[in-house]
């Protein structure tokens, strides 16, 4: 029961996207896809032949000023869930480390941990390992196939 | 041009080859993780990055001619689970089309995914016949090392688990017809655990 509703909270930020003040970050997927479309325009004109990656955000940034105001608004969005899920995946090691030898008794970083983090009630959890883990995207992933 | 970017997925273990074809909105990176991460009784790739672009650089000066005479075979890659992907670059380019800026978001949360932590993961790129064999393979390494590249930042993948690798038109998918765009794709190969994990959550090269 206290699983599903976390399910459940976690689909609703889902559906909040990435104007809801970032509450839950988007898959990358998701998140370099509104670029290409949002900003489908501005890269052709602006950043054309600029590679996915490093220097097409500093193609953003640089030209941000004569982008539409979709594309900046998307970018600014975007990157921000980006950074923030990938900052997520690489440090929730550290963060959590005490929470997950205390509640799931496992090495840290295999699929059977995330099993047992998302089957955790949100409360057992220090605030910041549980926002760092809906941070990841993991909650909400299939560990086991 | 195609309208529809298809996906090609190969969950290749051992001789079993399983092959669908998706529409590029329904590319599924648990499905793909899934797929990457069924690696038991998996080999461990017995080559470096460098020796495999040596072999191929080998085999043209070995195999001469417009096209190759058969598909080069990497009898090492074989046994590895492994992924097939599509990525629209820029003609003669290296340049990722906004079309495929999805695809290279699903790989970055695959290669996230917890099942597949701390594996590493060859990105070889291939080309249809369209050009000299050796340019191809120029071109493919470039296209490999821009997916790579783009991997890491802004998708946080561990630069130490991705090796990209350019093997030209050498292994054609679609011999029959070597400019058929079936040839030009991008194969994700798991290359077996890198980094394991302790007690505490540090990492360290696994013994």
């Amino acid at each position: 029961m206290k699983r599903a509703s976390f399910v459940l909270a976690s689909l609703l930020l889902t559906v909040g996207g990435a104007g809801a003040a970032a509450a839950q970050t988007m898959s990358y997927a998701d998140a370099i896809s509104q670029i290409a479309t949002v900003c489908k325009n501005d890269i052709a004109r602006y950043c054309k032949g600029v590679p996915l990656g490093p220097r097409l955000r500093a193609c953003f940034d640089a030209n941000a000023a004569r982008m539409s105001p979709q594309c900046q608004q998307t970018t600014g969005a975007v990157y921000a869930s980006i950074t923030r899920r990938a900052t997520a995946q690489r440090d929730i090691g550290d963060i959590c480390s005490a929470d997950i030898m205390r509640l799931c008794g496992t090495s840290f970083a295999d699929a059977n941990l995330v099993t047992c983090m998302a089957g955790l009630a949100p409360q057992a959890m220090s605030p910041r390992c549980y926002q760092t883990f809906l941070d990841t995207g993991w909650a909400t992933e299939k560990a086991r196939p | 041009m195609k309208l529809h970017h298809s996906l090609a997925i190969g969950a290749l273990l051992g001789a079993a080859v399983v092959t669908a074809a998706l529409a590029q909105q329904s590319i599924n990176s648990s499905q793909m993780a899934t797929s990457l991460a069924n690696v038991s009784g998996n080999n461990k790739l017995s080559m470096t990055g460098a020796q495999m672009r040596q072999a191929v650089l080998d085999y043209i000066r070995d195999n001469p001619g417009a096209l190759p005479p058969r598909p080069m075979s990497f009898p090492q890659l074989e046994g590895l689970t492994q992924f097939v992907v599509e990525v629209d670059f820029d003609f003669g380019s290296a340049v990722i089309r906004p079309s495929s800026y999805r695809t290279v978001g699903a790989i970055a949360d695959a290669l996230h995914h917890p099942l597949l932590l701390g594996y590493g993961f060859l990105v070889i790129g291939h080309t249809d016949s369209v050009g000299g064999r050796q340019s191809n393979v120029v071109l493919s390494q470039r296209r490999a090392e821009a997916i790579r590249e783009a991997l890491i930042e802004p998708f946080g993948v561990n630069p130490a688990v991705l090796e990209a690798v350019g093997m030209g038109e050498e292994q054609l998918r679609d011999p029959a017809h070597p400019t058929s765009g079936v040839n030009r794709r991008v194969q994700l190969v798991n290359v077996g655990k890198k980094f394991c994990f302790g007690r505490s959550g540090e990492q360290f090269v696994c013994q």
